[in-house]
């Protein structure tokens, strides 16, 4: 926004509005770097301040949906601002999406062995890093209002399909080598699917995103990589 | 494909002047048949000026110089030798402040048609002052006391009797200038409604300061700024991705 609204307090709500989900974007990303860590890790130690930071996140939502309400019942929103205030409103509702994914991952750490095979928590992690990346990159096209680096967010998610793909495939190759796996494996499957779920939600806040910026929603269908048979 | 009305006014090139000072610069406009389109802007930009030029209310206003075309169903209506007061009776208008004439309900209304020779008997003028009264939305509160004088009402009643009168001589277009700024919330709830209504009927302009207004009532709205039109569009794509960032910048509340 160049210009300033005539009226300094609508324009200070507008920008506590837009920061408050910044504040609750970096909260996430570094909720899903702390869990993708204790999985990789299999670190347990951390497990519980992993889930005590959703909370965080899910007072983030409500105060931003209280104050989505105020600034639609004081101010009426138009055109770019109207776009601003329905996308945070958006863009919340998914940051707190993921919040939920890290922390159900976490709890996946809990019955885990520590002597995971090297190359199961290797395509585990390539898959945690891109989506880590992701949701980084997302966020800093909201900061920045880059509808570019938005739209190749929204592009990559294919990538991650295929390292969920790849990932997943690993996990049923060390249950197939032995029965007794099955509990760990299916958690891990679990963990690899909540990943991919995140990315989900990534591409919808870059689409938030372009909405915001273009005031039209991407046209046609994201290109999809390769998908689990469910 | 979208379906769109019939162009029933179409302004080409218009100019206004008042003395030396000009009010409206090359305005080019199509208003929709049985449309509302609603004109929003700053103070000053025009907006008046522009829906005076429809029934040349500007023609009473000595200093004021109109250059341009406006025609109606593809008639232009600047012709010296047109008829104003037939214009006047297709094309009637509706005041920001209710101004009924300090007479009755009932010749409110039926003045209008008297004086462009309709209704001949007075069962016939009844007939017209209940139809007007009924479409404006007026008539279960008034059918009791017509003989009283229209001043006497609240001011969201003066207006629809102003709306009614309006109607009365069966007019094809209606200009209304901030016809709700005068109003608490339910009688513009009301008016709005009947805007609504009306527009099943004729062609609606309505200057309004309210942008939430625009958006209620309209299906298009243009924004001027000093006495240029900026933007036309659907009122849809004006108030959610306009095209002008001076547009935006009006709507939004960053302007001056
Ligand atoms: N009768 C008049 N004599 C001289 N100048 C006039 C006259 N009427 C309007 N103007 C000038 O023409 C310009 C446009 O006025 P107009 O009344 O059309 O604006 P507007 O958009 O309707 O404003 P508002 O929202 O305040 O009603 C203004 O600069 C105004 O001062
Ligand atoms: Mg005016």
């Amino acid at each position: 926004m160049s210009n300033e609204h005539t009226v300094k307090s609508y324009e200070e709500e507008l920008r506590y509005l837009i920061d408050s989900v910044i504040k609750m974007g970096s909260l996430t990303e570094s909720q899903l770097v702390d869990s993708m860590d204790a999985v990789i890790k299999v670190d347990k130690d951390s497990i519980d301040k992993i889930i005590k930071s959703d909370d965080e996140i899910n007072k983030f939502r409500s105060k931003i949906d209280t104050q989505i309400m105020t600034l639609l019942v004081k101010r009426a929103p138009m055109a770019i601002d109207l776009r601003e205030t329905i996308s945070s409103l958006k863009i919340s509702q998914d940051l707190e999406r993921i919040g939920d994914l890290s922390k159900s991952n976490a709890k996946k750490v809990k019955p885990l062995p520590l002597d995971l095979p090297e190359e199961l928590l290797g395509n585990l992690k390539r898959l945690g890093d891109l989506v880590i990346k992701q949701l980084n990159d997302v966020l800093d096209s909201y900061v920045n209002k880059n509808y570019g680096k938005a739209k190749e967010v929204w592009e990559k998610d294919e990538q991650v399909d295929d390292l969920t793909y790849i990932a997943m495939e690993s996990v049923i190759d060390f249950l197939s080598k032995d029965k007794k796996n099955l509990d760990f494996s299916t958690h891990l499957i679990f963990a690899t699917k909540n990943l991919e779920r995140a990315g989900d939600h990534i591409t919808n806040i870059a689409e938030s995103i372009c909405f915001l910026i273009k005031g039209e929603y991407l046209k046609g269908s994201r290109p999809k990589g390769k998908v689990i048979q469910q | 494909m979208e379906l769109m009305n019939n162009v029933k006014i179409k302004s080409k090139n218009l100019n206004v002047y008042y003395g030396e000072k000009q009010a409206l610069f090359d305005v080019n406009l199509d208003l929709n048949e049985k449309e509302v389109t609603a004109l929003i802007g700053p103070s000053g930009c025009g907006k008046s000026t522009f829906i005076r030029c429809i029934n040349r209310m500007n023609d009473v206003i000595d200093i004021c110089k109109v250059s341009g075309n406006i025609e109606i169903d593809g008639v232009e209506i600047n012709d010296k030798n047109l008829d104003v007061v037939s214009l006047r009776e297709r094309v009637g208008m509706v005041f920001q402040k209710p101004n009924p004439f300090p007479k009755s309900i009932y010749d409110n209304i039926s003045y209008g048609p008297k004086i462009h020779g309709k209704g001949e008997t007075k069962s016939e003028l009844d007939e017209i002052v209940e139809n007007s009264l009924k479409k404006a939305a007026l008539w279960e509160e008034v059918k009791d006391r017509l003989d009283e004088p229209g001043t006497g009402l609240s001011g969201g009643q003066q207006q629809r009797l102003c709306i009614a009168r309006a109607i009365s001589v069966n007019p094809e277009v209606i200009l209304m200038d901030e016809p709700c700024s005068a109003l608490d919330p339910i009688a513009t709830a009301k008016i709005e409604e009947l805007i609504d209504e009306l527009k099943k009927t004729y062609t609606i302009v309505i200057v309004t300061h309210s942008m939430a207004q625009a958006v209620r009532v309209s299906q298009k709205t243009g924004f001027f700024h000093l006495g240029k039109l900026i933007e036309v569009g659907k009122t849809e794509k004006i108030f959610k991705n306009p095209d002008n960032k001076m547009t935006q910048d009006y709507i939004t509340g960053r302007f001056g």
